[in-house]
């Protein structure tokens, strides 16, 4: 069960403990943050989960499909450290991951 | 362009589809009066929600009907697809627009196709089409009513533009255009079910014969990007290409007409929300929202519950069919305070007017397009709008898919 620490838009840090198997997108909304839509339940459908994650994870992460990034693109805050929190499986080494909500599109 | 495909009229030439909305919908003023009643009374209700408006209902004897109506139960019924399933439409869109209608589907299945139909009407492709399409459309239709200081912004603007854009977009031979807008509008005649019938039938034969011809010859239209579109080396199949085409006029075009036409008439009725917009245009985006959701067009969606459960206190069999109103969100006061006013100032939030979970729109992005290029050109070229003070008020009506079929309106000096 990793500890990641979210950023809100506001800059307000939380410490959430994640649960392996789920959703970055569900364990932060799990944890109260719903400032972190998800329009699209967390289908890949939408550019509504969109969160920036700090660098030194991202070869840690599931690779992003064309699909992912696609969306992505639909957002005017899309940048190098972007993916869609739906995507991304929390394990344990995603310990002590930093991840920021994107702005609001 | 010069084509071999044959579209074929209904067989009785007396019928009219246009008719159709009063026995579809009904002529309820204001459906949200009844669904706050009843909303009080609980989240979840027994019975369907055509039944509860007094309408002429489909039947299904084999299984139990309910009403949802209080926002975490509509959440949780849009966004869990293991316990609310779509199978539920293969009971009447199913039956009209083809059984490769993806509103039918759940995941996987559903995903693998809608993927395909996602990449098209992604935001930053469908914007290119405000110019080259959607723009063009809007201005034809003004240009013939400009000249006369007056209009009915409904007959002679919202009703025609999005099909005419849906006619651009498929490149649909000109002489087709009249006989197709008839079809796909009676495609959702359920009332007079052998018409619909007769109509899905119709255009899924029309539509097998363009696709074919545009294998053969590509354009950069939307049936040849449809056919030729894949997703990690897949295809759309056969049956869900064309079942698609044939939802698109419902999904696209009556959807789009009657959000345009609630939009601009909620804008007279609060004049100096018109007048801050037509100062400021920023402010297009956000009145748009407040449009979609003070009385968007799909106010309900049907979910099938696969399992047993408790919902809203209430308990649902396994099988149980679901009008899930998600209208009714998006009149919570929970969620926006006083939400029967049209404010295009209020907080903003996510509104339910596109649904929620797998099955969001997937041209919702398109819509936004047209709504914003419709009420730009009305700024634009229709200064001094107001209604005209010799004509009836408009009049929104129906327990879903609301419009008023008339917006007299001068412009000018």
């Amino acid at each position: 069960m990793p500890d990641i620490i979210v950023t809100t838009r506001e800059g307000v840090e939380q410490t959430i403990t994640a649960e392996n198997g789920l959703s970055l997108m569900e364990i932060i909304r799990d944890n109260g943050i719903d400032e972190l839509l998800a329009l699209c339940g967390g289908c890949c459908s939408c550019a509504t989960c969109h969160v920036k994650i700090e660098p030194s994870f991202f070869d840690k992460l599931p690779s992003m499909s064309e699909d992912e990034s696609e969306l992505l693109d639909s957002s005017d805050h899309r940048d190098e450290t972007s993916r869609l929190s739906c995507q991304v499986v929390i394990d344990d080494s995603l310990a002590g991951m930093r991840v920021t909500i994107a702005p609001e599109d | 362009m010069e084509s071999s495909v044959r579209i074929q009229e209904f067989d009785d030439p007396s019928y009219n589809p246009f008719n159709s909305d009063g026995v579809n919908f009904g002529e309820q003023d204001d459906p949200y009066m009844l669904i706050e009643k009843w909303r009080a009374e609980g989240s979840v209700l027994e019975g369907a929600y055509r039944s509860r408006m007094g309408l002429e209902a489909a039947l299904y004897p084999d299984r139990k009907m309910f009403t949802v109506l209080g926002t975490p139960e509509i959440t949780a019924a849009l966004t869990d697809p293991k316990r609310f399933s779509n199978a539920g439409y293969k009971f009447n869109l199913g039956i009209t627009f083809g059984d490769g209608s993806i509103s039918t589907m759940d995941n996987p299945e559903h995903g693998r196709w809608r993927k395909i139909f996602q990449k098209i009407f992604l935001p930053q492709y469908v914007k290119k089409w405000g110019e080259t399409i959607v723009d063009p459309v809007v201005h034809d239709l003004m240009d013939k009513f400009i000249p006369r200081g007056e209009a009915d912004l409904i007959e002679e603007f919202t009703l025609r533009y999005p099909f005419e854009v849906i006619y651009r977009q498929l490149n649909l031979p000109e002489a087709d255009v009249g006989t197709f807008q008839r079809l796909a509008l009676g495609q959702t005649d359920y009332v007079n079910f052998d018409k619909a019938v007769e109509a899905g039938r119709k255009l899924g034969a029309y539509f097998i014969e363009l696709v074919e011809e545009r294998r053969k010859s590509p354009g950069d239209d939307l049936v040849s990007l449809l056919a030729s579109t894949e997703d990690g080396g897949e295809y759309l199949p056969e049956t869900v290409l064309i079942s698609f085409l044939r939802q698109l006029m419902n999904a696209a075009g009556d959807t789009t007409y009657r959000g345009t036409s609630i939009l601009l008439t909620a804008l007279l009725e609060h004049p100096d929300q018109l007048d801050a917009i037509q100062a400021d245009r920023s402010l297009i985006a956000q009145a748009i929202e407040e449009a979609l959701r003070w009385d968007g067009p799909v106010l309900a969606q049907l979910r099938m519950a696969t399992v047993d459960m408790e919902l809203g206190g209430v308990h649902v069999p396994a099988g149980s069919l679901l009008d899930v109103i998600a209208g009714a969100a998006n009149r919570d006061p929970a969620l926006f305070t006083n939400p029967e006013k049209f404010d295009i100032f209020r907080e903003r939030k996510p509104h339910f007017a596109f649904s929620r979970g797998a099955h969001i729109c997937v041209g919702q992005h398109l819509a936004r397009v047209e709504m914003t290029r419709a009420l730009e050109a009305v700024l634009e070229h229709l200064p001094n709008l107001r209604f005209d003070p010799d004509k009836p008020r408009p009049q929104i009506k129906g327990s879903m898919m609301r419009v008023p079929h008339h917006l007299y309106v001068k412009f000018g000096k």
